[in-house]
């Protein structure tokens, strides 16, 4: 009878994919356009991050100032989530490795 | 368009029938933004990151599109008054009737070239950008509106104030 051995390669390689993907590895940034309101940025990011108004502004007019603002930095599932919220309000944000 | 009341139930405006036209005109227009604007990352992601994001937003667009045809059919939505009408909201609809708005504020902006200041729009308008200008400031307009009564942040003869019958 063969004998069978578990792919511990296999295994591993999966492993540490999930392991880095639930990492906190993940920025999700809004970037500055001169389209959406400072107003409405700052109401989207109440909604979406559940954050006081004095927070939510700091980060509007850092957009708005700086041309970006790291919102914050998440396991990929989570920036992911945060990237696909911000994008259903029509705001430039993405995700980006924080390297 | 103008905030009657505002409470957790909701809101209540008063529209006359010059804006309920261009709101009706607006709400055809949606959605705006082509599906391939937004990207998941700048640096680049895998393709099906990507393609999931443009599904849940495709999603959400379709769900938006069912809700403002129901919108424009539903007469009982605004209610004859004299000068207009009273135009009700729940603070739910008013959250996407806001998405909605944006997307066709940001989407008039694409069409006419995503100019950065008013001098660059008004040196792009002509006779084809001049619908899309429109679009993109009335939009504005109406959702400005909108969120300064979900925000609470109106004058205060308009926020929780006895309805006032003009």
């Amino acid at each position: 009878m063969p004998e069978i051995l578990p792919d511990l390669e296999e295994k591993e390689s999966s492993e540490s994919k999930s392991k880095s993907e639930l990492e906190p590895g993940y920025l999700v940034i809004c970037w500055n356009d001169p389209v959406n309101y400072m107003d409405y940025v700052t109401h989207v990011f109440r909604k979406v991050f559940g954050w006081n108004k004095t927070k939510a502004e700091f980060h509007m007019l850092q957009v708005h100032n700086q041309g970006k603002s790291v919102l914050t930095r998440e396991s990929m599932e989570k920036a992911e989530h945060y990237v696909h919220q911000l994008q259903k309000y029509t705001l430039h944000a993405t995700m980006e490795r924080d390297e | 368009m103008k905030l009657l009341r505002a409470n957790k139930a909701g809101l209540s405006f008063h529209i006359s029938d010059r804006e309920k036209r261009a709101l009706f005109k607006l709400l055809e227009l949606y959605p705006l933004v082509p599906a391939s604007y937004p990207k998941l990352s700048r640096a680049g992601s895998r393709p099906e990151d990507q393609q999931l994001l443009e599904e849940a937003l495709n999603a959400q667009r379709n769900e938006h599109k069912a809700r403002v045809l129901a919108m424009l059919k539903a007469k009982s939505r605004f209610q004859a008054e004299p000068h207009g009408h009273r135009f009700n909201l729940k603070p739910a609809e008013a959250e996407w009737l806001l998405q909605v708005l944006n997307d066709i504020r940001v989407g008039s902006w694409l069409l006419l070239g995503s100019p950065d200041g008013m001098v660059k729009i008004f040196n792009a308008l002509n006779e084809q950008t001049l619908p899309h200008f429109w679009a993109m400031e009335a939009s504005g307009d109406f959702q400005m509106t909108l969120l300064h009564a979900l925000t609470g942040e109106t004058t205060a003869a308009e926020s929780d104030s006895p309805e006032s019958e003009e």
